[in-house]
């Protein structure tokens, strides 16, 4: 019945009955009690070390780069917090980059969270309200009365068109191409070509206090002759709105061709609820999904569609041919 | 061995939930904790009888439970239980240190059926050297978006021990108070609550509502930016500024507010004045975060210390499977579109 003498607990919460959990005598055996302080175990580089954590790969006159560092700091977090104006996702992974830069033309791309954020609508025009934001200013009228200033309206779903970032060189701009002539070649894409070069980067994510997801990542796969990028923003406001905004830039080595092809998805989370339960789906399964932006994408109708353009070949010196 | 044996049937459970009957329970504890502690899962009618004695057990705590220091308190760990089995190796191993958690168990790790069975199974066996208070995650609804319900099922088959758990949460307490002075709780304060005594009055045994002084306690934020509450631009929700920690504080005597609740990459955050400690003990949080966690030790002079951690190097094995999972359907590598 005796525990080894305490160190502090119980306090004054009346003591649980021992007659209902009667303590056995002894202590457990396995956990050894010995204080261990933690060892300096960094599962993730430093990010003033950048360069170790970036990943490069040369292909022809291509270079595609990937920096992976963890979510930033406090302090990291109020300068950028302060330069955008807004609060930003919980995770925020600011030191994140996938990039690819044609040398010879001086024409590069990159993908981050900063200028993916600047693009947040700011002034809560465009701002969404969960499920139950109505019913919920309706029963708390009396105790909110007096607290009528929300915090910093803006669209705190951050949800975001951004296609990444162009640096065009002097004579090299991607231009509007017409998407009846110019597309993304697919059937090439679906070759099981060996991969060169992989990598994924996260750039922010939200869990919208926990009334669905918001996030934007960025993956490639660089083939032999081509490769593909695609900057995914998903976001699931529950019982509200399914959104999918794809970007993606696809490069013909031989060529030097890039296109960039933005496709934005919408629908609400009632139709995309119920294509799910149509395309036989259980409801276990629905749950899964409803996290899986690939199962839901072809789901959604697209709202949005453009492809871009810019040929890069017989820019500088060489090129490979 | 000891054992603790009970020859009660369990309370009889809704029908809709449970479709096998539910067989006399004899339960060692002391082997189920040492099994848990090697990341084996329990039967799942232990689950249930476990889950039904700790009813029992919360049923009788205040909405406002009171310790005394030396105590070492722990923010969310979202299923991540090898960094629980890190927290016991660095900070003691229960009983010989006490603890207090702050919610959010479940969801989003790998292992969260692991995890609350563990913390369960050392609540009922050391009711007063662990506390274990409500975090937001602890709820019915959260749970069946943020994986704890999927992983319920893929683990066991079925969605009983889901039950089993969530029926259980809803008995968890939702604030402690260390030695008088030290106010704790999930997430934060709420506009209807001047006085801790308006906490004690609160019906807390249900799932987790979408309004009121119950839901503001796990789900508010505080704002540095601010003196007074705020309501959330979502259209539901609060932030506290520093007026009103300041009022709280006087109020009810006390001199610090610790809070879990939200990411911090350094594992703790300090605000107003070090009269509010936010504690976060989930490294590298969702396995791609990379981020520091830390537990918060208050000795018995109530002085403050946290101590920061990484990632438990087991986790790099849950990497590997999980790259490998996400693989399956297709050959590796990705040939996405």
């Amino acid at each position: 019945m005796s525990l080894p003498p305490p160190t502090g607990f119980p306090g004054r919460s009346p003591p649980v009955p021992t007659t209902t959990f009667p303590s056995p005598p002894s202590v457990i055996s396995p956990p050894p009690s010995t204080t261990v302080r933690p060892t300096s175990r960094t599962p993730f580089p430093d990010p003033a070390n950048t360069p170790q954590a970036t990943r490069t790969h040369q292909q022809g006159p291509f270079t595609i780069s990937a920096t992976k560092l963890p979510i930033l700091k406090a302090g990291p977090i109020d300068s950028l917090t302060s330069r955008l104006g807004i609060p930003i996702p919980e995770m925020i992974f600011g030191d994140n980059v996938l990039s690819i830069t044609h040398a010879p033309s001086g024409w590069s791309i990159f993908f981050s969270a900063e200028p993916a954020l600047d693009l947040v609508d700011k002034t809560g025009a465009s701002m969404l309200r969960v499920a139950y934001a109505s019913s919920w200013s309706a029963t708390r009228e009396k105790t909110s009365a007096g607290i009528t200033e929300v915090v910093k309206p803006f669209d705190w779903s951050y949800t975001t068109s951004y296609r990444g970032s162009e640096h065009p060189s002097p004579s090299h701009k991607l231009h509007k191409a017409d998407p009846k002539k110019t597309q993304i070649p697919l059937e090439l894409l679906k070759r099981r070509d060996p991969i060169l070069f992989a990598d994924e980067v996260v750039l922010y994510e939200s869990e919208l206090d926990d009334n669905g997801i918001s996030m934007l990542s960025v993956k490639v796969r660089v083939m032999e002759q081509r490769m593909l990028l695609l900057c995914r923003f998903f976001m699931r406001l529950d019982n509200v709105l399914v959104r999918v905004r794809d970007t993606r830039v696809y490069v013909e080595f031989g060529t030097e061709t890039v296109l960039r092809e933005y496709t934005a998805r919408e629908d609400s989370f009632e139709n995309v609820k119920r294509n799910l339960y149509m395309s036989g789906l259980t409801p276990d399964a629905i749950t899964v999904a409803f996290r899986d932006a690939n199962q839901l994408a072809n789901l959604i109708p697209v709202v949005e569609h453009e492809i871009e353009e810019v040929q890069l070949a017989g820019a500088g010196g060489g090129s490979s041919s | 061995m000891p054992r603790l044996v009970w020859r009660d049937r369990a309370p009889p459970q809704k029908a809709d939930e449970r479709l096998t009957p539910i067989p006399t329970a004899s339960v060692d504890l002391d082997e189920c904790i040492s099994r848990l502690y090697k990341k084996e899962l329990l039967d799942e009618r232990v689950i249930e009888a476990i889950c039904a004695k700790t009813k029992e057990l919360l049923m009788r705590e205040s909405n406002v439970v009171h310790v005394q220091a030396p105590v070492t308190v722990v923010g969310d760990i979202h299923g991540q239980f090898y960094d629980l089995i890190e927290i016991f190796r660095i900070g003691g191993f229960c009983p010989d240190t006490n603890y207090l958690f702050l919610g959010d168990y479940v969801d989003r790790g790998m292992f969260s059926v692991e995890t609350i069975s563990l913390l369960v199974c050392l609540k009922l066996r050391y009711p007063n050297r662990i506390h274990l208070i409500r975090g937001n995650h602890e709820s019915r609804g959260v749970t069946q978006s943020y994986g704890f319900y999927t992983e319920c099922s893929r683990k066991y088959g079925n969605a009983n021990v889901w039950h089993s758990f969530t029926d259980m949460f809803d008995y968890l307490t939702l604030s402690v108070v260390i030695d008088d002075k030290i106010f704790c709780v999930h997430g934060g304060l709420s506009p209807s609550i001047h006085s801790i005594d308006q906490i004690k009055i609160i019906d807390r045994f249900r799932e987790i509502p979408h309004e009121g002084p119950m839901a503001d306690l796990v789900w508010s934020d505080p704002d540095p930016d601010r003196d007074e509450f705020s309501l959330s631009p979502r259209g539901a929700g609060y932030t506290f500024g520093s007026q009103v920690v300041k009022k709280f504080l006087s109020v009810n005597n006390m001199t610090h507010i610790l809070r879990a609740h939200q990411l911090c990459q350094e594992g703790y955050q300090t605000l107003f004045d070090d009269q509010l400690s936010t504690v976060w003990s989930a490294p590298n949080y969702c396995y791609r975060c990379g981020n520091q966690a830390s537990v918060l030790e208050v000795n018995d002079q109530g002085e403050r210390f946290f101590n920061v951690f990484s990632a438990a190097p087991e986790n790099d094995q849950v990497k590997d499977q999980m790259n490998e999972k996400v693989a399956e359907p297709n050959a590796l590598p990705d040939y996405f579109l």
